[in-house]
């Protein structure tokens, strides 16, 4: 007992530390313009708490390591990374601190992010914005290109910056299938010619509801006539087809669709043990990763589909009540430069697609990334970009995710 | 009546093993993932086997080292806490009839029948407001709120049984307060103290989501870095984690193992407020 006493007031003391940066830059629009000099001089010895999703030792150790090992060494920075089970705990933690008045000393300094959760912190007047031209390394963006400057169909408009892109892929096993549809049009026939061997996670599950969203825009025609802002009565057509095409479909599921995996984690090992026979995930790179650490077989393909599949952006931001955003500005900086995109992008450490223009790198780093050997697994990215289809506007999605709730998943 | 306790005992006997196969099976697949590579259905062993998952487990990276110091720490403290909160509570609960007593049973039960997800967001605005959040003092206190049910309902029912008689014995041989406390009520008390301490240590050493909200991610305990791994489908580096995690509960449950036993007085009053 004695023992506990100690560490409690051990643990105590502790707490009355004081925790936060020596450089407190929670006055955003005061940097917005400031020469990058005077930034790196202001985030010189302070910390930047980066929340993001945890899930992965190599992205972890890319991120604590490699970018870590920058921002101490070049910016006299300490990063702490926060690994999360899902993004939308750093969002509430925000929101929480909005809610209660904590305007300036926020806990978060940077999250990664996308989709729904960027539309909630950008709504919510959560977000950071209008500085993204003061970083240097902005130049490197192509904000000109609409996949960049809109994230799930929400402009940009300066409130975050891209990380990494991409695409939807399949993958299959060689050992097991010979030839795994190519096209949704195909997907249909084969899982009611292969009943038991396929399913998909139930949205809302980010990957469940982007395959809702392929056989939506099957169901479409296409997706040219869903672009642009929701449409109700375009939506009331294109919807009562999918929800026939997918209940259609249900008892040929695994499970004869009774139940549907609630996550992409659960259907990856449904995959990995053969109950399933195709899987699929919204990062192509990770069936490279995911053979070299064991969790698919050594057989896994990846594979993109002839009609086409979809494609984002994941980006950084900065919460409004960051009180480091000297350092997370400079973070960013770090995150877009051409060396950090280029180790991101090598198979081994991640796989994933740059989010900046590298013919506007140094002649090295293109050298470099020019000589990249994708895993021999992974579908590469070009070949993936022939045939990229773009995301729908928020609205859009989030009326899918509940209409396919209520239809499907009943 | 000779053959009774014999049957009695190979009943206890086979239920132990029962439980303890319960208890063990499911740790053996999480302790064969540690090390494996890739372990695929029909495999009855993984074909190839890796000491990755510890690597990582034990590199600066991952911080499960310095979280699972950090997590005993709080989960001491929470329970000291709790103990010093639930003794007096419990004796009030099991040995006086007042007015209101139900409603008081219902307030501390609360935090165990409603759901905490419903709660955390209003918790986290009353720590901020007082500038509990980000702290680790302030991640002990909000573990207080699902360890003190356990806590005083232990206490309340070991207090039920117990006989004040004693005291007011001690103290009219001239035992002052705090020595009456410490050789008469303290040893009465020892098996609660020890079962719901015990209850309280577990249930803080599991919290998840609010030391995530409350600790704003300075704070980051061991159930932090497991579920990272845990809801991505890592089994090799969730049994990893895994196994570091569940190793102080273990070493407690063995320490404590004599007083949970059926014949302990703080299981036998359990529930007789």
């Amino acid at each position: 007992m004695k023992h506990a006493l100690k560490m409690a007031l051990l643990a105590s003391t502790f707490a009355w530390a004081p925790i936060g940066a020596s450089a407190d830059t929670a006055d955003g629009g005061a940097l917005i313009g400031k020469p990058w000099e005077e930034i790196t001089e202001l985030a010189k010895g302070g910390e930047v708490n980066w929340f993001l999703w945890g899930g992965s030792d190599n992205i972890n150790q890319y991120v604590t390591e490699f970018i870590g090992g920058i921002l101490k060494d070049q910016y006299d920075i300490t990063l702490n990374r926060v690994g999360l089970s899902d993004t939308v705990e750093a969002v509430n933690i925000v929101l929480g601190e909005k809610e209660s008045g904590v305007n300036d000393a926020g806990s978060v300094d940077m999250i990664w992010i996308n989709g729904e959760n960027f539309r909630t912190m950008k709504q919510g007047g959560l977000a950071f914005c209008g500085y993204t031209e003061t970083l240097p390394n902005n130049a490197l963006v192509n904000w000109d290109n609409p996949a960049i400057a809109n994230d799930f169909g929400v402009p940009v408009e300066g409130c975050e910056v891209p990380w990494s892109k991409a695409q939807f892929a399949f993958a299959y096993d060689t050992a097991r299938t010979e030839n795994p549809p190519r096209s949704i049009g195909e997907l249909l026939e084969w899982v009611k010619a292969n009943p038991g061997e396929f399913t998909y996670p139930a949205p809302p599950d980010f990957n469940g509801s982007v395959f809702v969203r392929h056989v939506f825009y099957h169901a479409a025609g296409g997706v040219d006539s869903l672009l642009g802002d929701f449409d109700q009565a375009k939506f009331d057509e294109v919807s009562a087809k999918t929800w026939a095409i997918l209940n259609d479909l249900e008892p040929y599921l695994w499970r004869e669709g009774q139940t549907y995996p609630a996550s992409i984690a659960a259907m990856d090992q449904l995959y990995a043990n053969s109950e399933v026979n195709l899987t699929f995930n919204y990062e192509p790179a990770g069936v490279g990763i995911n053979i070299d650490n064991g969790t698919f077989p050594p057989t896994t393909q990846g594979y993109g589909l002839t009609d086409g599949t979809i494609g984002n952006t994941n980006y950084t931001i900065i919460p409004f009540n960051s009180p480091n955003k000297a350092a997370a500005m400079v973070l960013q900086n770090v995150l877009l430069s051409g060396e950090a995109q280029l180790q991101k992008a090598l198979p081994d450490v991640w796989g994933t697609k740059p989010a900046i223009e590298m013919d506007r790198t140094s002649a090295d780093v293109q050298a470099a990334f020019d000589a990249i050997v994708v895993h021999p697994n992974v579908v590469p990215a070009a070949e993936l970009a022939k045939n990229a289809l773009p995301e729908l506007q928020a609205a859009w999605i989030s009326a899918i995710e509940k209409g396919w709730l209520e239809n499907v998943g009943q | 009546m000779h053959q009774e306790p014999v049957l009695t005992r190979s009943f206890r006997v086979l239920t132990g093993i029962v439980l303890i196969t319960w208890l063990i099976l499911p740790l053996i697949p999480l302790a064969i993932w540690s090390f494996a590579k890739g372990w695929f259905f029909p495999d009855i062993l993984p074909k190839t086997w890796s000491l990755r998952a510890w690597e990582y487990a034990f590199s600066d990276t991952s911080g499960v080292i310095d979280s699972l110091w950090l997590t005993i720490g709080i989960s001491l403290a929470a329970t000291v806490l709790s103990i010093l909160v639930g003794v007096p509570a419990g004796r009030a609960l099991g040995m006086y009839k007042f007015r209101g007593k139900e409603a008081v049973e219902l307030m501390i039960l609360a935090p165990t029948i409603v759901p905490g997800i419903a709660v955390v967001l209003g918790i986290h605005s009353v720590f901020i407001s007082m500038g509990l959040n980000n702290t680790v003092f302030g991640v002990i206190l909000v573990h207080l709120i699902p360890t003190l049910p356990y806590m005083v309902l232990v206490m309340a029912g070991i207090f039920a049984n117990y006989d004040p008689a004693f005291e007011a014995q001690a103290r009219s041989l001239g035992a002052s307060a705090f020595k009456t406390f410490w050789y008469v009520t303290l040893p009465a008390i020892m098996p609660g103290i020890i079962v719901g301490g015990l209850f309280a240590f577990l249930v803080s050493w599991s919290q998840y989501i609010l030391t995530l909200l409350i600790g704003g991610g300075r704070v980051v305990t061991l159930p932090l870095l497991l579920f990272n791994f845990a809801t991505s489908g890592r089994n090799d580096i969730t049994g990893a984690i895994g196994m570091i995690y569940i190793l102080p509960g273990i070493i407690i449950l063995i320490l404590t193992a004599k007083h949970l036993s059926g014949r302990s007085g703080a299981v036998g009053g359990f529930g007789q407020i």
